[in-house]
């Protein structure tokens, strides 16, 4: 029976046992702890801890070497329009207004034609590339060396709710791990003080389905990205309740201790109960150190300037960025930023008014972007850090009303770009058409993005597989994807 | 894969052809023009995804032989010999069509087009006796001897317990059979637990509560040789025992009361199957009856309320509400219910053949097909509306749903606030121009154009006919079908609807030999008589599956693991079972108990195997670490459940009361911050609704409350056969900072003030009994005290704040959450 005898099933599904047990779960503990317990107290608590206990989020060997250590992925929510930012169609200005043959698929269904709406910002070259960016990002424009832009990005769905699922997950349908959490599972957190998988919001408003954007789907919740706030409190229930002090709370962090090592004294062959008197420990330190994480008050002037912080337009995002830095100086292994919340303009879903839409998120975002890029350069830290700007999808060069001058949504073909960990800079890859309607050449699809980013953080994305429901999972889909080499 | 059936049908075709097509032997050019022009590109271009020697085949097409591409793949021949426009191939690389461009990333040079399209004009000229490669090792699906040999496929047979040496020991068969094991390996099984672990055990197991400190003291001090069976009876028969364990049948079935995406929705009056599944449970409704319900009970000639709510089981999974494709969208619906079936009910992810033959088991994609054939009539789900619901008429049903209803009218609200404010955006109607509404239906369909308008009409007449009609109060979450006659089903060529292969028609899984598929239309006219064929032949005793299957859960959530760990997974790769003959002792035990689970809760809870220890003995850490052969109990976390209903039983807030529409506990502003309007979809209980069991939660997709998505609550779009244990430091922030567990500390310091007196020994000894269950010692009390007394001093704080920091950390002991 070779064609399902597991051992000549290929790579199919080699599991060990260890992961077995704990895909299975029944009776063990999926333990989420970093550093604080040593491996060696662990494994002589008794026979089988090691057998039985794995810390999920224990740093791990990538595949192969890696280039990226981090990833800030910079999600421009609702979608941003790639013929008016860096997807040049000059043969598209004259025919603003006129109606013509093209297939689309947006919110309002597929249509045939359309009534074209011009770019609205002009295109200027920049950079030894000589790549042509719009007048909405001056400040960006300045790093296109650096950048690999990918003209063809395509996905399945052109609906939001769908669309953000892929983007994040690879799969249109709700329920499957996130980017964030792959990375994650494949490479753990060197990060004591700080959840290695870091979503800040856009103090708007969070994205539509909420949670399910950052959720660890199938996998344990310890790999779920958790929301990292930018003022007041970084993480939910970080600050001690009121009344409280901190002597107070050591007091009773130590007697709690006692009272566990005492209970555990006797169970010593239950590792998940040390686990937990550790667990302790590690929030405790959290509570102390990560309110320092977000704290810029030791960032110089220079620095909060380059992100754009000295402008009330830019100063939200220009600190989400400057933050994100500091997550990645501190070992985070993935960050994501959002761009845009809530509804409509509130996003980058500009359906009624691309000037009005974009002037306002690229007006907030330009400066604070290029200032990461040239921040993390300076530092030396772009070289292991990968990151990812675009939407769920981009947008139609036609308009979506009878009257007005907003884009609906397009999976047909839109741009995102790449910089730093181990990208090429200075490139761009595929095409749309000449209207921008639908990528042409190189298309490529949400599953490459992801596989492009596996690859540089040294994962190989057809072997980064977490077994359930009776299959070996992975990011990139059954049929696997390959990264797109042009960029690396 | 569907490959390994194509390719030796393709070699058969290829030896075929080559007698006939390739009749006229290729000329010497001709062949030079393939070796020099054609070959090349085939070898560089295509053969990775496209030959024998692929690692994998795309498309199910190969493009190393003139038969193969004859023969064509998934999208139809490849070539027409002779008409190079007409040929799929030629298509493809010239990149006319945006769904096909061929090779994939980088388009040919046009030359090698050129060249390609001039050689299948000349008729496709290979040459003859070029054998092509053979593919490694893959041949098509058969089911063969050993395959059907797998223990899960084999009838079950009751065995005879086996004798042992300490029949002392055994105090009923399974013990008989646990023992047995040990023997082998020279293990003995642990003594039993002490009085108060048992309880506390037991108390957890059945309810999902503690014990309160009388319930202890009366076990303790009962003399009775029947005081665990008095024990045992009394907890199947409290209501609380339904509350507990539906909630592991509602994991099963990916229960949740919304439907994901954007919008997440409010499935109406989803609550009602939460309640008839307490209700089944507490009624000890035969296993077999609950099977049919939930599949048909519809179509039941006896079919009832609660046989109709039953059925929303067909409705609890995700919906997108405006999927990109719909057709698509319709077999994903119909695959989740694939899935869950065999999961759930056989154990078996026959949900992998969806696209290919499953690659592990012996599952053929027709089976797949087959199996999927008895839903294929089932309605498309569109949240509400008379092919998703049914009026029941009101007698021992609870109150009805208005909460939900309430959401979803917020919800289109918003939508239709939406599309005015884009035509405010747009059309900028001077002011005192009137309603947007009045002049949208004036000018709308100019300003919007017509498919927006048309959206803003149907959710504005969506939005009346709700607010007209608010009765969704009586009515049911109900599966139905589109009328009595089948629509036909077609094995789908990788999964890809427009790729129609061989029509099916129902059948059972081949592997288990099993019997035709009859199907008996019903009298109402209304459906087709499949899914009641299906559940039929599932609940059926003959089942070697079924029974199997559920007793192991059962097992599962008894002992921690399953006898087969693999609790959703009997196929060739699941864990081979630790027990078989204990399985399917207790399998046939079940079926003879007429399906009852609290016969069989009864018979595993009164064998010694439960009540051991659990504290292993070194021997058994070496001989066996994992504990297979249970030569002791093993010590579980509690679920996230019950660790907030232990929160509020602790703190003597908890409410009792049962069944309803989903309460809304108090969620966290920064955590409400992550929606994209924050609060949507949530409402706000009254503080003795928001102290009721876990179980009346609302269960939203895309907003679990914090304290049970930190204790690795199930996830709710996929069916869930086994829990996470997880520790995480996050837990920790929570339980020491959040303001839920906080508020329950102070009410638990309330409550031991006002039971225990000024005594701050007694006020120690009573908060560490609460949460213990059993009496702390001198030492433990004394180091309450000394906490109480150092707070005082040196951070001077009152002592009732000493006493509720104390109360905190009782809330935080590692044997508050974790069981012996």
């Amino acid at each position: 029976m070779p064609h399902h005898d597991p051992k000549s099933a290929g790579s199919f599904c080699h599991r060990t046992r260890r992961e077995f047990l704990w895909e299975a779960g029944g009776g063990f503990t999926a333990l989420a702890l970093t550093g604080l317990l040593s491996l060696d107290r662990f494994f002589t608590a008794s026979a089988n801890a090691a057998d039985v206990v794995a810390n999920p989020l224990a740093p791990k060997k990538p595949h192969f070497a890696p280039k990226a250590k981090s990833v800030i992925f910079l999600f421009m929510y609702g979608g941003p329009s790639h013929v008016d930012t860096f997807d040049y169609k000059p043969t598209l200005y004259p025919l603003d207004g006129k109606t013509i043959e093209v297939k689309t698929f947006g919110r309002g269904g597929k249509r045939n034609q359309g009534r074209v709406v011009g770019p609205k910002w002009q295109f200027k070259q920049y950079g030894k590339c000589g790549k042509h960016v719009s007048d909405l990002f001056p400040n960006l424009a300045t790093c296109v060396d650096d950048i690999a832009f990918i003209h063809s990005m395509t996905a399945d769905s052109p609906i939001h709710g769908s669309a953000m699922l892929q983007m994040n997950t690879g799969k249109i349908l709700s329920g499957s791990p996130c980017l964030g959490s792959w990375v994650n599972y494949g490479l753990g957190s060197v990060s004591e003080n700080l959840p290695g998988f870091a979503v800040m919001l856009d103090p708007i408003g969070g994205p539509i389905s909420g949670a399910k954007n950052w959720s660890s789907g199938y996998m344990p919740a310890s790999f779920q990205g958790t929301v990292l706030r930018s003022a007041g409190d970084p993480i939910l229930d970080l600050k001690r309740p009121e009344g409280m002090t901190a002597p107070m709370q050591r007091r009773m962090l130590d007697t709690l201790r006692e009272f566990n090592t005492e209970h555990e004294a006797s169970r010593a062959d239950n590792s998940n109960l040390a686990a937990r008197i550790a667990s302790y420990e590690l929030a405790a330190k959290m509570q102390l150190h990560a309110p320092e994480a977000v704290d810029i008050a030791s960032e110089s002037e220079a620095t909060k300037e380059l992100y754009g912080m000295n402008d009330k337009k830019t100063e939200e995002f220009g600190r989400r960025c400057l933050l994100a830095r500091r997550m990645v100086e501190r070992g985070v292994r993935f960050i994501q930023l959002y761009s845009g919340g809530a509804h409509n303009d509130d996003n980058w879903d500009a359906h009624s008014d691309i000037e009005k839409n974009h002037n306002f998120h690229c007006g907030r975002t330009d400066r604070p972007i290029a200032g990461l890029l040239k921040d993390l350069k300076q530092r030396g830290l772009l070289d292991s850090t990968l990151v990812i700007w675009g939407g769920e999808f981009g947008r139609q060069p036609t308009a979506e009303y009878a009257k007005g001058t907003g884009r609906d949504h397009n999976a047909y073909g839109f741009t995102m770009w790449m910089a730093g960990g181990g990208v090429k800079g200075g490139v761009s890859v595929g095409q749309t058409d000449e209207l921008g309607a639908a990528a042409v050449q190189d298309k490529f699809h949400v599953k490459h993005l992801h596989a492009t980013a596996l690859h540089l953080l040294g994962l190989d994305p057809e072997k980064l597989t977490y077994f359930y429901g009776g299959l070996d999972q992975k990011l990139v889909g059954v049929e696997g994807a390959e990264p797109i080499r042009a960029v690396m | 894969m569907n490959l390994r059936r194509i390719i030796p049908i393709a070699f058969a075709l290829a030896a075929l052809f080559c007698g006939w097509l390739g009749a006229a032997e290729p000329s010497a050019a001709d062949i030079e023009f393939f070796e020099k022009h054609i070959r090349p590109v085939l070898s560089e271009r295509c053969h990775k995804c496209h030959s024998a020697g692929a690692d994998k085949v795309k498309g199910g097409l190969l493009l190393d032989s003139r038969a193969a591409m004859l023969k064509g793949g998934d999208t139809g021949p490849a070539i027409v010999s002779g008409d190079a426009d007409k040929s799929l191939l030629i298509q493809a690389v010239r990149w006319a069509d945006k769904d096909l461009q061929m090779p994939p990333k980088k388009k040919l040079a046009d030359a090698e087009i050129a060249d390609l399209a001039t050689w299948v004009k000349m008729g496709a000229p290979w040459p003859a006796g070029d054998k092509p490669p053979v593919a490694s090792a893959k041949k098509g699906f058969k089911i063969t001897d050993k395959d059907r040999a797998h223990w899960a496929f084999q009838p079950v047979k009751k065995p005879m317990p086996p004798a042992v040496k300490n029949a002392a020991w055994v105090a009923n068969p399974i013990d008989a059979f646990i023992l047995a094991n040990l023997d082998e390996k020279g293990l003995a099984p642990n003594a039993p637990a002490d009085r108060c672990t048992l309880i506390r055990r037991v108390c957890y197991d059945i309810t999902g509560l503690p014990p309160t400190p009388t319930e202890v003291e009366a076990f303790v001090a009962d003399q009775s040789p029947k005081a665990w069976e008095n024990l045992v009876e009394r907890l199947l028969a409290s209501p609380r025992y339904g509350e507990h364990w539906s909630r592991h049948w509602l994991d099963l079935v990916r229960f949740a009361e919304t439907n994901s995406y954007e919008r997440d929705g409010a499935k109406p009056n989803a609550w009602r199957f939460r309640d008839y599944v307490i209700r089944a449970f507490n009624e000890d409704k035969p296993y077999d009856r609950f099977v049919r319900e939930q599949l048909a009970g519809d179509e039941l000639s006896d079919a009832t309320k609660d046989s109709l709510i039953a059925t929303g089981f067909y409705r609890l999974g995700i919906w997108d509400d405006e999927p990109a494709d719909r057709e698509l969208a319709r077999f994903d619906m119909l695959d989740d219910i694939v899935a869950t079936t065999g999961h759930v009910f056989l154990g078996l992810t026959v949900d992998c053949a969806r696209c290919h033959d499953h690659k592990i088991d012996p599952i053929a994609q027709r089976d797949y097909y087959a199996m999927l054939s008895f839903f294929q009539n089932v309605n498309h789900y569109r949240n509400g509306g008379p092919t998703d619901e049914v009026a029941l008429e009101e007698e021992n049903i609870s109150e009805g749903g208005g909460k939900d209803h309430t959401a979803q009218i917020t919800e289109l609200e918003a939508q239709v606030a939406e599309f005015e404010r884009h035509y405010r955006e747009i059309a900028k109607p001077p002011k005192g121009a009137g309603a947007v509404a009045k002049l949208i239906e004036e000018d709308g369909l100019a300003v919007l154009g017509k498919e927006a308008f048309e959206r803003y009409m149907s959710f504005k007449k969506r939005l009346l006919g709700m607010k007209r009609n608010n009765d969704h109060d009586g009515k049911a979450l109900v599966v139905s079908e589109a009328g009595a006659k089948p629509p036909e089903t077609f094995i789908l060529q990788r999964g890809i609807p427009a790729n129609k292969g061989d029509k099916v028609e129902p059948a059972f899984l081949q592997v288990l030999s099993p019997p035709p598929a009859q199907i008996a239309e019903p009298a109402s006219g209304k459906s087709t008589g499949r899914r009641t064929t299906l559940a039929n032949w599932i609940a059926s005793p003959e089942n070697p599956l079924t029974a199997r299957v559920i007793v192991n859960r059962v097992w599962q959530r008894h002992f921690g693991r399953g006898i087969v760990r693999s609790s959703s997974n009997f196929g060739l790769q699941g864990d081979a079972p630790t027990h078989p003959e204990l399985l399917d002792w207790l399998a046939s035990e079940f079926v003879a108990r007429g399906w009852s689970l609290k016969s069989l809760h009864r018979l595993i809870l009164t064998s010694n195997a439960y009540r051991m220890s659990s504290r292993p003995a070194p021997a058994a850490l070496n001989l066996d670490p994992q504990n297979d052969l249970l030569s002791h109990f093993d010590m579980r976390r509690l679920a996230a459940e019950e660790i907030r209903d232990s929160i509020l039983a602790a703190s003597g807030t908890l409410n009792k009361k049962m069944f309803g529409p989903g309460i809304y506990v108090d969620i966290p502003k920064e955590v409400l911050a992550g929606q994209s309007r924050p609060g949507s979809g949530w409402g706000k209980s009254p503080p003795e609704e928001q102290s009721r069991r876990s179980i009346y939660i609302h269960v939203k997709r895309s907003l679990i409350a914090p304290i049970l998505a930190s204790f690795d609550v199930a996830e709710t779009d996929h069916s869930v056969p086994v829990r996470f244990a997880s520790t995480q430091p996050t837990q920790a922030l929570g339980m020491l900072n959040s303001a839920f567990v906080n508020e329950q500390a102070a009410k638990l310091a309330e409550r031991v003030r006002r039971e225990a007196g000024d005594d701050v020994a007694k006020q120690v000894r009573l908060a560490l009994n609460l949460v213990t269950s059993r009496p702390p010692s001198e030492a433990e009390v004394q180091r309450g005290m000394k906490l109480i007394g150092a707070m005082q001093k040196e951070d001077g704080v009152t002592r009732e704040a000493a006493l509720g920091s104390f109360c905190l950390l009782a809330l935080n002991l590692n044997e508050f959450l974790y069981l012996d």
